[in-house]
């Protein structure tokens, strides 16, 4: 073999070697670090990790040491305190949306984002996006300012994503989740966990509860059989209106003060909706759900209505023929008794 | 030749209570079209202000309900009386009155039922009146105070089968009553003069010849 082709194998081999080497450490300090992290006795509560939400959150498959890359082999018996990345060094298209508004100035990312349990937007629930808010927000100070001008402003809080109005997010969607039926003490509405949506499937599959034909597709028959099944009393689907696509300009548009930007869509825009399934790891699984499905005029969603906007036709046609049913008698008699109008006439002479 | 007879058919507080019914009604019809079809129909400015009418005019017909309730049930102890068809009404009654409404009254006849104080509906409208001031109202008006209330009541709502389905009887409800509203002001015109039935609820004050078959009853 000539030297030249035995250089140049030489060379790609080291190449691979080095290209794998990375990876095959990160995959291995990753573990490496959780094994003191997910112990408080070892690192104490202000380094401590949770395994299971790290290895769920978005974060988990790039690894510690992209993030903390300072990090040695002898760490931590090397004295140095290992870095922490910047947020922005790879959102930095969020951070610059963030950054024009009036909550960049007293929050930073961390304050709302725990870097180790982070999740996509669609795999939270509406309840732990408003758990971020609440951290800094008082409940009640929050309920009395909303009820100053916001009708049922507590139905609202319960019932929508802060972000749903707080942010420039303009596509709104529909997801429906399981909750138990009876109502915590305080009114908060508590998620079906997937053990408890487990228990109630029993040995089938948690999705089957509603998807029962499990084709990743919730179609309207399905979710009025979830509905009228009552093997199901115990549990009820929960819409909430939630943006699908989370922006960080966190401010209040001014759209968002009239009433009609949701309330007004008509049935055409409430089509979208999708069943957000409770995940073993704590995340949701979105199932998208046939279109109309919260217009169905009364098994499809039974406990979602938003007045203006989930009206059902069937239902304006229903109301339209009894309202004309009431001018039946003025319209008929009314034209009888202007054509005989001369025999009451006659009578009174 | 007959002379006018005065006879006081409507108290005051049954005045106050038709009245305020009537505006109510006629707020939360209106308002209520806004609120189910708001890209379509703007007649007050805002969404905020149709609904804020809307509560408003709804607990204004609540509790003038409650003050109908209280005179003919607890002051005038008359309600049963007025309201509920006797077995002779609903054997002969009622069919006699609407002879009278569908057939005799074109032929130029005078109206079968002479309206008292003490007997001031025709078997018709006491057993419309039943359906109306005893289930139409109180039902429309439960489903809408809870819909006003929906987080304090989720377990009531939930009892009902779903907000739907509550939403849907109040639609539904609100329909048939605005339905009576037509039939009822049409039928308020079928006096001896256009206007005739429209005094007595304004001034309590009914005006008829007294030749005992001018009498009639207010719709």
């Amino acid at each position: 073999m000539h030297p030249d082709t035995i250089r140049k194998y030489i060379g790609l081999g080291l190449f691979l070697i080095c290209l794998l080497c990375p990876a095959f450490a990160i995959g291995m300090e990753s573990e490496d670090c959780l094994d003191c992290h997910t112990d408080t006795d070892t690192v104490g509560d202000d380094f401590f990790v949770e395994m299971a939400p790290f290895n769920n959150s978005a974060h988990a498959d790039v690894g510690c040491v992209s993030c903390h890359e300072t990090v040695s082999e002898d760490h931590p018996n090397d004295g140095n305190v290992p870095s922490r990345a910047d947020c922005l060094d790879c959102h930095d298209d969020v951070g610059e949306e963030y950054a024009h508004t009036a909550h960049a100035e007293n929050a930073s990312c961390n304050d709302c984002h725990n870097p180790h349990m982070v999740r996509g937007a669609t795999a939270v629930s509406g309840h732990a996006m408003n758990q971020m808010c609440s951290d800094c927000h008082d409940g009640d100070e929050v309920a009395e300012s909303h009820a100053e001008w916001l009708p049922q402003a507590s139905l609202h809080i319960a019932m929508l994503p802060c972000i749903s109005c707080h942010t420039a997010s303009e596509d709104l969607v529909t997801s429906l989740f399981i909750i138990k039926k009876k109502d915590a003490e305080d009114g908060s509405l508590e998620l079906a966990s997937h053990e408890e949506l487990k228990a109630l499937a029993g040995d089938g599959n948690v999705q089957a509860l509603v998807d029962t034909n499990e084709d990743d597709y919730i179609s309207l028959a399905e979710l009025r059989m979830f509905n009228r099944n009552p093997a199901n009393k115990t549990v009820q689907l929960q819409g909430m209106m939630m943006p699908e696509e989370v922006s960080h300009s966190i401010e209040t548009l001014d759209n968002r003060w009239d009433c009609s930007f949701c309330h007004a869509s008509g049935p055409e825009a409430m089509q979208t909706s999708y069943l957000s399934l409770a995940q073993p790891d704590g995340s949701f699984k979105r199932v998208p759900a046939e279109r109309g499905a919260v217009l169905d005029a009364l098994f499809g969603t039974p406990d979602f209505y938003m007045v203006g906007a989930t009206r059902s036709k069937t239902m304006n046609y229903i109301g339209l023929a009894i309202i004309s049913g009431g001018l039946v008698l003025p319209v008929g008699h009314g034209s009888l008794r202007f054509l005989t109008r001369k025999n009451r006439r006659k009578s009174e002479d | 030749m007959s002379e006018k007879l005065r006879i006081y058919l409507q108290p005051t507080p049954v005045r106050i209570w038709h009245w305020l019914n009537a505006f109510g009604i006629i707020t939360l019809c209106v308002t209520g079209v806004q609120i189910r079809f708001p890209e379509h129909i703007v007649i007050f400015d805002s969404y905020r202000s149709a609904i804020l009418l809307h509560n408003t005019a709804g607990l204004v017909v609540a509790v003038s309900f409650s003050l109908w309730f209280f005179y003919y049930g607890i002051v005038a102890r008359s309600m049963a009386k007025l309201y509920v068809p006797t077995v002779k009404d609903l054997q002969t009654g009622i069919v006699r009155q609407m002879k009278f409404y569908f057939l005799t009254y074109f032929l130029g006849w005078k109206n079968p039922h002479h309206a008292t104080p003490k007997d001031k509906f025709n078997p018709m409208q006491k057993s419309a009146y039943l359906a109306i001031m005893f289930v139409l109202v109180p039902l429309v008006s439960l489903t809408g105070i809870t819909l006003t209330n929906v987080a304090f009541l989720r377990d009531f709502v939930v009892m009902v089968g779903g907000l739907k389905i509550l939403m849907n009887i109040h639609f539904i409800l609100a329909s048939s009553l605005c339905a009576f509203l037509f039939t009822h002001i049409y039928l308020a015109t079928l006096g001896q003069t256009f206007f005739a039935y429209f005094k007595p609820m304004l001034t309590g004050w009914e005006e008829v010849e007294d030749d005992h078959h001018h009498e009639h009853s207010a719709p």
